[in-house]
C-alpha cells in the first residue's frame, strides 16, 4: 500500500509539472499582453511596455516560467498581475466556495442517482427503467445556461421562494448558505443525474447477471440480501469512477453556472485569469484544480479496493 | 432695474475676461440660460452668481430648468427615510483599485464610491463644487486657479491641503508609470511640475496652452482624478479606498463585493445611507436578474440589449443620461475600395439611422451626424444639416465613383450591440450593391497592440469601434480626426482638419468653439472618414421606491442622497 501511494504521489507531481507547464505556454497563444489588458486598447505603447517591465512580463519565457516556479517551491504563489493581491487569498476563497456547492451538488445528486440506476436496473425495460434513463439523459443534454436560467425563472422570480445569485451575504449560516446553494446545486444535479444513474443502471445489469448473484439467489438468500451484499458492491466500481472524474469538473469547470447565479467560484476566476493573461492566478487556479482532481481520483481508487477485494494493490502493483 | 444694472456691473468689473465673455454672449442672446449655467459652473462662477446673471440679463426665461438642475447638493426629497442599506450592482472591475490603473466603468465606480475630485460633473456636464470651492482662469485661460476646500478631512483623520491636490496631479501625469486614462486628457495640456500649491488652500495649474475646458478635465469627468493623500502610494490605495468622500470603505473583496458605510466625519451633510453594499457581476445578464428578484436595489450600468427586460418592467425606475458614447465605423481613406470619398458617403447614405435607434436601443440614444459632436456638447452646431438615409442618391454616388458592386470585409468584436450593428450595416450595404462580409472577433483580438501594423482596429480597412463618453470631444477630436492622431484607424490625413481642429482646441468661448465645430463637422460630413449613427444614453435601474441616486456617465454613482420612500 505504502509503495502504491508513493508511486502515486510521484506521478502525480509529474503530472502537475507537465499542466503548468502546459498552461504557461499555452496561455502565451492567446492574443494581447498583460500590460495591454490592464491599460486598455487606448493605451500609449510606451506606457505598456514601461508596465510590461515593472510586471516582469517583458522577460524571456522561460525566465519568467523559471521565476514562478522557484517561487511556488518556496510556498510563494505570487501576487495576481490585474487584481494586485496575493494570489493564495483569492484562490483560498474561490476554492472554498466551489467545494461548498460541490458538496451541495454531490449530496443531492449521488444517492438519488444511484437509487435511479439501481431502480432502473432493476425494472429493466419497464416503464420506470425508461422514463429514468430517457428522462436522465434528456435532462443531462440541456445546457447549463438554458436549466439554469429556466430555474432561476420559476424558482426566482415567479415562485420567489428561492434567491438567484448562489452567494450568500457574509457572516450567513449554514442552513442560510445552502438555501442560496439551492439553484445551482440543482443545475448540477439535472446535468449529472443521467450520467450517474446509467453508469450505475448499466453496473448494476452487469451484476444482476453475474454468476455470483445467480448462485447467491439460488443459494436462497433474501432479495434484500443479494442486493446489498453482492448487487450494489459490484455495480457501484464505475460509479465512483464517474463520480471522482466529474469533481474536478464541479471544482474548476463551473463556468457557466458561476456566472449564471454570480458565485464566485474557480471556473470563473481561472476564466478572468485567462482572459487578462494573468500567468500566477491562472497557473496557481489551474494547478489547484489538477491537485483535486489528482486526489479525487486517489481516493476512488482507494475506495476501489475497499469494495473490490480482488484489486488489493499489495498485489497488484 | 438700475440698480439691478449696477449691481451687474459691479460683478463684471470682478470677473475675468472669460466669464465677462461668457455674459456678453448671454446678453446678446448667443446661449441659453442653461448653457450660460454650465459653461459658467465649468470657468468656475458660482450657482447664485449665475442665477442672479440670468435674472438680471436674461429677460426671456428660455429654459425654467437652469437653476433646478444646477443640483446644490442638497435637494433631497423630503420624503426619503433616513439611513438603511442600498445594495448596488456594479460590473466588476477589470484591474486591482488604484487611481493609476483604473481604465474601466467598475473601476470607477469603485474610485467614485470613497474619494472625490475638485468637482463632480453631473448629467448636465455642469461641474458641482467638491474639493474645490471654487476656480478661477487668468485673463487667457493659461492658467488656473482652484480654491481647496478647508477642514476636509481623509478616512483616516488627516487634513486635505493644497499639496495633496498637487501631489496627486503629479502622480497621474508622470510620464513614467503615471495614469495613461488621465494623461489621455490631460496629456499636451497639463506638464509635470506645473502645479504648485502657494498656500495651503490654492492649487495653481499652469497649462502647456490657453484651454476653456481645463475645469472639466480635472473633475470627476476624468475619473482616475481622486484627490488623495500626498504620502500615499496609489499601489497601496486597494488596501484603504483613503478618500473624503462621504462613504468610507468597510470591506472590499476582488471579483465580489465591496461594503461602504458613512463617513461621519464627512465635511458637506453626513450622507443619507448607513450603508452601501456593492457586489460585483462578470456580466449582465445575472445583474439583471439580481435586480428583478430583488437582490439589488441600484444597477449602477445595463444596456439596452442586455437589460430589454427593464426597461418595460413598471417595478423598475430608469434613469437615462445623454453621453457621447458612440461606435465609429471607420473606412480606410488610403485603401480600396474608400479611397473615393463618395464610395464612404454612399455607405454613410444606406444607413437608417432612425431605424437603429429605434431598433438597437428602444429609442434611447440620440442620432449622429457622422462627426464626434454629440447633440449634448454645448459647441457642437445643431444647424449642421442630418444625414438620413438616401439609397437613391448612395447608388448614384456608387456609379459616378465607379465603384457598383464590391466586396469588403468588416472587422469589429464581439461586444455590446456591436455584433448587431455589424450585421444591420452588412444589410444596408447590400441594397446599395455593396457585398459586406463580417469578421467578428473577441475584443482583445481586435485591439490588438493598440499601434498602427499591429492592431486589427487600425489597419482593418473597415472596422467598427466602441468609444466611451467625454465630457468634451477635445480627446476624439486629437485622437481620430488629425493626421497624426493615434487612433485615426481610417488613416484619414487631411491639413484642414488639422488645422480647424488645432482651432477648436484652442478656443476658449462657446461662440468660437461653434464656429470652428460647424466646420470640422461638415468637413466629415464631406470627407467621410467614419460614420457615427448614433450616441446612447447610459442607463442606470433603481427600484421604484429609491430616490435620489445619481450616475455619471463615467460609471461613478453617488447615493449619498438617496434613500428608498416608506
Amino acid at each position: 500500500m505504502g509503495r502504491f501511494l508513493l508511486k502515486r504521489l510521484g506521478l502525480a507531481a509529474i503530472t502537475l509539472f507537465l499542466l503548468s507547464v502546459l498552461v504557461f505556454f499555452g496561455a502565451q497563444v492567446l492574443p494581447g499582453n498583460v500590460a495591454r489588458r490592464i491599460l486598455g486598447p487606448f493605451a500609449d505603447q510606451a506606457a505598456v511596455d514601461a508596465l510590461n517591465e515593472e510586471l516582469g512580463t517583458d522577460q524571456p519565457l522561460l525566465t519568467q516560467y523559471w521565476d514562478w516556479i522557484s517561487g511556488l517551491l518556496t510556498g510563494d504563489l505570487g501576487e495576481s498581475l490585474a487584481l494586485g493581491v496575493p494570489v493564495g487569498e483569492l484562490i483560498g476563497d474561490a476554492l472554498v466556495n466551489s467545494f461548498k456547492l460541490a458538496a451541495l451538488a454531490f449530496v443531492l445528486v449521488v444517492p438519488l442517482a444511484i437509487l435511479g440506476g439501481v431502480v432502473a436496473a432493476l425494472r429493466r425495460d419497464r416503464l420506470t427503467d425508461r422514463v429514468i434513463t430517457i428522462g436522465g439523459l434528456s435532462l443531462a443534454v440541456l445546457p447549463e445556461f438554458v436549466t439554469g436560467i429556466v430555474l432561476i425563472l420559476v424558482f426566482g422570480l415567479w415562485l420567489e421562494i428561492l434567491p438567484v445569485s448562489a452567494n450568500a451575504p457574509p457572516g450567513s449560516g449554514f442552513f442560510t448558505q445552502i438555501k442560496y446553494l439551492l439553484l445551482p446545486a440543482f443545475v448540477l444535479v439535472i446535468l449529472l443525474f443521467g450520467y450517474i444513474a446509467r453508469i450505475t443502471r448499466a453496473g448494476t445489469i452487469e451484476a444482476l447477471d453475474a454468476d455470483y448473484t445467480r448462485t447467491a439467489v439460488l443459494k436462497g438468500l433474501p432479495r434484500r440480501t443479494v442486493i446489498q451484499r453482492h448487487v450494489l458492491r459490484n455495480s457501484l466500481l464505475p460509479t465512483i469512477a464517474v463520480v471522482a472524474t466529474q469533481t474536478g469538473y464541479l471544482i474548476g469547470g463551473l463556468v457557466v453556472v458561476e456566472t449564471l447565479f454570480n458565485y464566485p467560484g474557480m471556473g470563473r476566476l481561472i476564466v478572468t485569469a485567462s482572459r487578462q493573461k494573468d500567468l500566477p492566478l491562472l497557473e496557481a487556479g489551474v494547478l489547484v484544480v489538477g491537485i483535486v482532481f489528482l486526489v479525487a481520483m486517489l481516493l476512488a481508487d482507494l475506495m476501489y479496493s475497499l469494495l473490490n477485494p480482488r484489486i488489493r494493490y499489495s498485489r497488484a502493483e | 432695474m438700475d440698480e439691478t444694472q449696477h449691481r451687474v456691473d459691479e460683478v463684471r468689473r470682478e470677473r475675468s475676461k472669460l466669464e465677462n465673455h461668457l455674459i456678453d454672449e448671454y446678453v446678446l442672446g448667443k446661449i441659453t440660460r442653461r448653457e450660460l449655467v454650465r459653461r459658467g459652473t465649468v470657468v468656475g462662477m458660482s450657482l447664485p452668481l449665475l442665477s442672479f446673471i440670468a435674472a438680471a440679463c436674461g429677460g426671456d426665461d428660455d429654459d425654467g430648468a437652469a437653476t433646478g438642475t444646477g443640483g446644490t447638493e442638497t435637494t433631497a426629497t423630503g420624503d426619503v427615510q433616513p439611513g438603511g442599506t442600498i445594495r448596488v450592482a456594479l460590473i466588476q472591475p477589470t484591474t486591482e483599485p488604484n487611481p493609476l490603473l483604473v481604465q474601466d466603468e467598475g473601476g470607477a465606480g469603485m474610485l467614485g464610491a470613497t474619494g472625490e475630485y475638485l468637482s463632480f460633473s453631473d448629467e448636465n456636464l455642469e461641474l458641482q463644487p467638491r474639493i474645490a470651492e471654487s476656480w478661477e482662469p487668468n485673463e487667457d485661460g493659461s492658467a488656473w486657479t482652484f480654491t481647496i476646500r478647508q477642514g476636509v478631512t481623509f478616512h483616516n483623520g488627516a487634513t486635505l491641503t493644497a499639496n495633496d491636490v498637487v501631489e496627486t496631479f503629479e502622480k497621474l501625469i508622470n510620464p513614467d508609470g503615471g495614469s495613461v486614462n488621465a494623461q489621455s486628457a490631460l496629456g499636451g495640456v497639463l506638464s509635470p511640475g506645473n502645479t504648485e500649491a502657494p498656500d495651503d488652500a490654492t492649487v495653481v495649474f499652469n497649462l502647456d496652452a490657453p484651454n476653456g475646458n481645463f475645469p472639466t478635465l480635472v473633475s470627476s469627468a476624468n475619473y482616475n482624478a481622486i484627490i488623495i493623500p500626498a504620502d500615499l502610494d496609489p499601489a497601496d490605495w486597494g488596501q484603504t479606498f483613503e478618500g473624503t468622500g462621504p462613504f468610507k470603505l468597510q470591506n472590499f473583496s476582488p471579483q465580489v463585493g465591496a461594503t461602504f458605510v458613512r463617513n461621519d466625519a464627512y465635511w458637506g451633510e453626513p450622507a443619507n445611507p448607513e450603508t452601501i453594499d456593492v457586489k460585483f457581476y462578470a456580466e449582465e445578464g445575472p445583474m439583471v436578474v439580481a435586480f428583478q428578484g430583488d437582490e439589488v436595489d441600484f444597477v449602477e450600468h445595463f444596456s439596452v440589449a442586455g437589460g430589454r427586460a427593464l426597461l418595460e418592467d413598471p417595478n423598475t425606475q430608469v434613469i437615462a443620461i445623454s453621453t457621447a458614447t458612440h461606435r465609429q465605423l471607420h473606412m480606410r481613406t488610403d485603401k480600396e475600395p474608400f479611397t473615393d470619398a463618395r464610395v464612404r458617403q454612399a455607405i454613410a447614405l444606406s444607413i437608417d439611422r432612425a431605424a437603429l435607434v429605434d431598433g438597437l436601443w428602444e429609442g434611447r440614444a440620440e442620432i449622429g451626424n457622422d462627426s464626434p459632436f454629440a447633440p449634448l456638447y454645448p459647441s457642437t452646431d445643431t444647424t449642421v444639416a442630418q444625414r438620413e438615409q438616401d439609397l437613391d442618391q448612395a447608388r448614384q454616388l456608387l456609379a459616378d465613383a465607379g465603384m457598383e458592386g464590391f466586396e469588403v470585409q468588416l472587422d469589429t468584436w464581439d461586444g455590446f450591440e456591436i455584433p448587431d450593428l455589424a450585421q444591420l450595416v452588412k444589410n444596408y450595404a447590400q441594397e446599395i450593391g455593396v457585398t459586406v462580409s463580417l469578421k467578428i472577433t473577441d475584443a482583445a483580438t481586435y485591439y490588438g497592440d493598440g499601434v498602427f501594423g499591429k492592431s486589427t482596429w487600425l489597419d482593418s480597412v473597415m472596422g467598427i469601434t466602441d468609444y466611451g463618453h467625454r465630457p468634451v470631444p477635445n480627446v476624439y477630436l486629437s485622437s481620430v480626426y488629425t493626421s497624426e492622431g493615434t487612433w485615426n484607424a481610417a488613416h484619414f490625413k487631411n491639413p484642414q482638419a488639422d488645422q480647424l481642429i488645432a482651432q477648436y482646441v484652442a478656443a476658449l468661448d462657446v461662440d468660437s468653439q461653434k464656429a470652428a465645430a460647424k466646420q470640422i463637422q461638415e468637413l466629415l460630413l464631406e470627407e467621410t472618414p467614419v460614420i457615427l449613427p448614433y450616441f446612447y444614453n447610459f442607463l442606470s435601474a433603481a427600484k421604484p421606491n429609491l430616490q435620489n441616486a445619481i450616475s455619471a456617465a463615467t460609471g461613478q454613482f453617488d447615493l449619498s442622497r438617496a434613500g428608498f420612500t416608506a
